[in-house]
């Protein structure tokens, strides 16, 4: 009898084994007993959604990325492309009777379609958290410092959380035509200064909004950013953003705010996020290993109103810092 | 000191021109390092190293973070798309994508319809271009020598970059329609800028002084 080998599988897909996966599973043993210590409860949301959950939710970059098919009832489903998103949709639906506080805690892979490039799969690890149901900055701090205590636990002592407050560039693209605002929304994503100041001229932008644009790339570093911020915010919500900023800034140990630099100047959160957004960083990884933020309006879309706020880390690349441990 | 910043560059006239400006900001190559067969190239001042690559592998390495910062023409990112910072516009290296082809080729539409056939490296900016314009087209991706293509038949226009328009007269080909212009652009990976914030914005600063110089 004559068979057809399979003899791959499809780019983006991986078979994991050995090594590739005791680091993983070592990665997410420690993630779970930090946060069960802590209070948090495990979830596991379904492999694919319908895909409104993900496509409502996470703007239009998030779309795009979306691994879709067919149902059996003609309705377009999604593999799982966020966790957040699918934690939302679940706790609005299955969980809206629960007085709150919820300490949900995740880990498991997400599906996004990848253009071709160096290391970029289609199947991704993450791990992480949502704290749902309270809006203090002291909820902001809680999720920060989870992401401090597994970094540390992992023996990851070398790592950089840039955080800012989307509150703080949200005004300054307020009311211009969709063209207008991604033109400059492109500009602060590239910290392409001469664009920024461009923009502002061709826009015809205030004199305050104009300055606070070209100084955005700019608006990095430690306490003393949100200092010079506060002199450029234009309006009671920039104001906010800041004002929280020093809150978490007042709330943080010196042992963890040395791992903090303030970043006002980053767009780069998914669409959802409506105050604090921060990503991680390691040094000799080209990109960011975490991201996280609040998202206060997100569980409203699915019927249930409640702030929250979150994080995801990719337990790939923590998985391949472990590497150096073991030889 | 912390280790040199690594700076990807676009082997060829660009790298020349992108060496110079680095000259005027202090950072020429190290005298001991020049004309050898070095891969990696060290600036005298130990605060670069200079990384030559074929000009589209410069996003692929400053993506991928095994190169800093790197420079690249607008073209080659339009094309590649790479997820990095572009804090600066170099200025050098000026030139434009432009639809060519014969003298006598019908454009924007073929006489008697049909669809055009195109040749090019830039079938990603190709395909915007056309897509945008309502233009069906189909794409041939070639890797050089794109003048030959109309005149072997192989397609009816081509897209490529001209500079001064001297390739395509020698080939009897006229530019039809612009895409694009192109200056050099400094690309900066996203986490090494937040992580060496300092050498970073030291760097954008001294190469936007030197250019105003």
């Amino acid at each position: 009898m004559q068979t057809t080998l399979i003899p791959n599988v499809p780019p983006g897909s991986l078979d994991l084994l050995a090594g590739d996966v005791t680091r993983r599973r070592r990665v997410q043993r420690t993630w779970f007993m930090l946060a069960e210590a802590l209070g948090y409860q495990e979830v596991i949301p379904p492999t694919f959604e319908y895909e409104e959950v993900f496509t409502r939710s996470g703007g239009p970059e998030l779309a795009a990325r979306l691994i879709r098919f067919v149902d059996r009832d003609g309705r377009l489903v999604a593999l799982r492309a966020d966790f957040t998103s699918a934690i939302a949709r679940m706790v609005a639906t299955r969980l809206a009777d629960h007085p709150g506080p919820l300490r949900l805690s995740y880990a498991g892979k997400v599906y996004r379609q990848a253009p071709e490039a160096v290391g970029l799969r289609r199947e991704i690890f993450q791990l992480g958290a949502e704290l749902i149901g309270d809006p203090s900055p002291e909820a902001d701090v809680e999720a920060l410092r989870l992401v401090v205590g597994v970094m540390r636990e992992l023996g990851v002592g070398e790592f950089q959380i840039n955080l800012g407050d989307i509150r703080f560039i949200r005004p300054l693209l307020h009311g211009l035509p969709p063209d207008q605002a991604l033109a400059l929304r492109t500009a602060i994503d590239r910290k392409d200064r001469a664009a920024l100041a461009a923009g502002a001229r061709e826009f015809g932008a205030p004199a305050a909004v104009a300055r606070a644009l070209v100084e955005l790339p700019e608006l990095i570093g430690r306490g003393g950013v949100l200092k010079r911020a506060r002199s450029l915010a234009s309006g009671s919500e920039a104001e906010d953003a800041i004002e929280r900023l020093r809150q978490v800034d007042a709330l943080l140990s010196d042992d963890e705010r040395r791992h903090v630099v303030y970043d006002l100047g980053e767009i780069r959160g998914l669409g959802y996020y409506s105050g604090i957004q921060f990503e991680v960083f390691v040094a000799g990884v080209g990109r960011a290993v975490g991201y996280g933020g609040r998202y206060d309006g997100l569980l409203a879309q699915y019927g249930a109103d409640r702030p929250a706020v979150g994080f995801a880390l990719e337990t790939d690349a923590l998985a391949d810092l472990l590497r150096g441990d073991e030889s | 000191m912390s280790r040199p910043l690594r700076i990807a560059l676009p082997k060829g006239r660009m790298m020349d021109e992108a060496l110079l400006l680095f000259e005027r900001m202090g950072a020429a190559i190290d005298p001991a390092a020049r004309d050898t067969r070095r891969l990696i190239l060290p600036s005298a001042d130990g605060r670069f190293e200079f990384l030559p690559v074929k000009s589209g592998d410069v996003p692929v390495y400053v993506e991928a973070g095994v190169a800093d910062a790197g420079v690249a023409g607008l073209d080659v990112l339009e094309e590649h798309g790479p997820d990095v910072l572009r804090p600066l516009d170099l200025g050098f290296g000026p030139c434009r994508l432009a639809v060519a082809g014969p003298a006598d080729a019908a454009y924007p539409r073929l006489a008697g319809g049909g669809i055009p056939r195109v040749a090019t490296k830039y079938v990603e900016s190709a395909r915007r271009y056309f897509a945008g314009r309502g233009v069906q087209v189909e794409l041939v991706r070639i890797s050089g020598s794109v003048e030959l293509a109309p005149l072997l038949g192989l397609s009816d226009w081509i897209v490529d970059l001209v500079q001064t328009g001297r390739t395509l007269a020698e080939n009897g080909l006229v530019v039809l329609d612009d895409i694009s212009s192109s200056t050099a652009r400094l690309i900066v990976n996203r986490a090494s800028h937040k992580l060496r914030l300092d050498d970073h914005q030291r760097l954008i600063a001294d190469l936007a002084k030197a250019l105003e110089g």
